[in-house]
């Protein structure tokens, strides 16, 4: 079948589906395969994935193969807990069973970082405007997810929340609009801009403290097709009440940051290597320092309107 | 119906449909899309495009860093006048075999004589290979010295890439111990480098000992797709002195397995009429059995694994000994388990 948005589809057909392994989630470049019987992910999935579009049925060939179950039969049945089974060994946390929407995340998280070898991968969350792209890259406690949830509400579209995309024949970033992934003080913030209803219900007590989603938009899924052109890179740091601080970096310097996030520079090697350079003559790159969102918005703004003129 | 699907490992992919889609999938549960990819050159369409082109771009990656290093271990050894016979992948690769081609490979595995071991340990430490963490131990290195074929993994602090220095082909202590220095003796040189392979006959001796002595039957799949590609690659009078060959280095048994697993999983006539010409049977039904369940999966796959488990043990190494080693392995001071994590 050509894939349809899961909320076209019956929700006992896709609770069906996920039993049996036969769901197929079409996001960007990226066909997943998921398998799981718990009922949280079903509710989860039904819920933050009802616009993306998912095929039913035998026969459809997956980039990647996602189970999300218990780690032994023991825990299926005494103080059950799941765990994410991407089919190769990856040390990860067994959860309790209603955590499943994490174990979920993290797995296509997984999955996509350690299996995708025909682009390059960066860790950063990355916005567009038309064509020009924002690349927010990763590092603790810099509100990666927390600014492009922000960009979001500042009418930019969603690429992704985790993962730039490179292209390896050409400088484009491929969108790949999963749910952006909400911490602790976060979740409120982004609660206020976007409204109740557009965040999964908050997992408290998890490793990473409370935890919840913000759903990719109708508007993000049907864009994911789109590819984008960076001009952007921010190296973000929040800090409680600090004024703004913004400082160019060096594209060297920029590269070498960047790189370092990244799981698969290496493996996929000099066309990995030839891109980035390219991409990194196109974009401008800044550190910056802020207290509140609303500040690093309008500051990632003005550098794109200045960076592209 | 497993079976089906080592064939088209080597040979043609299925069109369409459920087939495609399950034979994918258990060639990536396997690790071989990679030779999958290799064996299916050209434009695919759609996903399978994509996913061809994914395995492709990642075993590149293997086959540079076994050429890498391969180049490293000979500056290494350069002036030492010790001359590495490369074992497995790594001489694939240097013999741009087809069982090297999209193969997958962690380590890479050299050949050195006996006599030359501590001095090749320390220009390979000097170079920057140092002892694995994992096995750092001073029971693990006590026991890989005193009793295993090869030295503890070495890894190198910088590249991260993985050494294993065999001096034989099994463990001291193996039930067979097939003649390494009779193949060393027969090993051919690669052109403007101290580095050297087993010949071609050798090598389809040696991987069949790897697989059916050593029990490296965790990724079968890949281990018969090898054994294939290296028997394939054997011309007709190479087949018809392969058994005088496997007699005379000691290794008659897993020889025999290797024929019968290249003639029962790709229909290879050529190895079943090598395999009859040994007269005997060759290959125990119990063994030719979990096998098959091992390599078919479902519910008798953990019996057959854990069968061929305890065989792989029980070749290498006297029953006594196993058990010391196995109370040994249990009651040692575990350390912190590594930590699992979260991921973003």
């Amino acid at each position: 079948m050509t894939p349809a948005p899961l909320a076209s589809i019956g929700r006992r057909e896709v609770r069906r589906a996920l039993n049996k392994g036969t769901l197929r989630l079409h996001l960007g470049p990226f066909v997943t395969a998921l398998r799981s019987s718990n009922r949280y992910l079903h509710d989860y999935f039904l819920d933050i994935y009802r616009d993306c579009p998912v095929s039913v049925g035998a026969g459809i060939i997956a980039d990647y193969y996602l189970r999300v179950g218990a780690p032994n039969v023991l825990r299926r049945f005494i103080r059950p807990q799941v765990l994410p089974d991407p089919g190769f060994h990856f040390p990860t946390l067994p959860l309790p069973v209603h955590m499943a929407p994490l174990a979920l995340e993290m797995g296509m998280n997984l999955s996509a970082a350690l299996q995708c070898f025909r682009f390059t991968m960066f860790h950063a969350g990355v916005v567009a405007k038309g064509q020009d792209a924002v690349m927010i890259a990763a590092h603790s406690g810099g509100g990666k997810s927390t600014l492009t949830a922000a960009m979001m509400e500042a009418g930019y579209r969603l690429l992704s929340d985790e993962f730039a995309i490179l292209r390896r024949d050409r400088v484009a970033l491929m969108p790949y609009p999963r749910p952006v992934s909400l911490k602790n003080a976060s979740i409120d913030v982004v609660r206020e801009m976007a409204g109740e209803g557009a965040l999964s219900k908050p997992l408290v007590g998890t490793p990473k403290g409370t935890v919840a989603y913000r759903r990719a938009r109708a508007s993000d899924i049907q864009a994911m097709d789109e590819e984008a052109t960076p001009k952007l890179l921010i190296f973000p740091t929040f800090k409680e009440n600090s004024s703004v601080v913004v400082s160019p970096v060096e594209p060297a310097d920029a590269a070498m940051r960047l790189i370092a996030g990244s799981p698969n520079y290496q493996v996929v090697g000099r066309a990995a290597f030839e891109t980035t350079m390219a991409m990194m003559d196109g974009l401008k790159a800044f550190e910056i320092r802020y207290g509140n969102t609303a500040d690093s918005v309008k500051l990632v703004q003005d550098l794109l309107g200045e960076g592209t003129v | 119906m497993k079976r089906a699907y080592f064939k088209m490992a080597v040979g043609l992919l299925p069109l369409e449909g459920t087939t495609l889609s399950d034979f994918l999938f258990w060639a990536g549960r396997a690790h071989i899309l990679g030779q999958v990819a290799a064996a299916h050159e050209g434009e695919a369409p759609g996903k399978l495009g994509d996913v061809l082109e994914n395995a492709r771009v990642r075993t590149a990656h293997d086959k540079r860093m076994l050429t890498f290093e391969a180049e490293r271990i000979e500056r290494a050894l350069k002036g030492s006048g010790i001359k590495p016979v490369l074992l497995k992948g790594a001489a694939y690769v240097a013999r741009g075999l087809r069982a090297g081609q999209g193969r997958r490979v962690s380590d890479i595995d050299i050949l050195v004589e006996e006599r030359h071991l501590a001095e090749a340990e320390m220009l390979l430490r000097e170079a920057g290979w140092v002892g694995e963490a994992a096995t750092a131990g001073e029971y693990d290195q006590a026991y890989y010295r005193r009793w295993m074929h090869e030295l503890p993994p070495m890894r190198h602090k910088r590249r991260r890439t993985l050494v294993d220095v065999h001096h034989r082909l099994l463990p001291r202590t193996a039930r067979l111990q097939p003649r390494h220095d009779l193949m060393m003796a027969a090993a051919k040189p690669i052109e403007n480098s101290s580095l050297a392979t087993f010949d071609a006959a050798d090598r389809f001796i040696h991987s069949a000992i790897h697989i059916f002595a050593d029990g490296a039957f965790e990724t079968a799949p890949r281990s018969f797709i090898e054994l294939y590609y290296l028997f394939d690659d054997l011309n007709a009078a190479e087949q018809g002195r392969l058994i005088d060959r496997a007699a005379e280095v000691n290794a008659l048994r897993p020889v025999a397995g290797a024929l019968w697993a290249v003639s029962h999983y790709f229909d290879a006539a050529n190895a079943h009429a090598v395999l009859r010409s040994m007269g005997v049977g060759g290959v125990s039904l119990s063994l030719r059995t979990a096998i098959r369940l091992w390599v078919r999966g479902g519910w008798a796959k953990p019996l057959a694994g854990f069968a061929l488990y305890v065989r792989s043990h029980f070749m290498r190494m006297p029953t006594g000994m196993l058990l010391k080693h196995l109370i040994a392995q249990a009651f040692r001071r575990r350390k912190p388990a590594k930590e699992a994590r979260t991921v973003n």
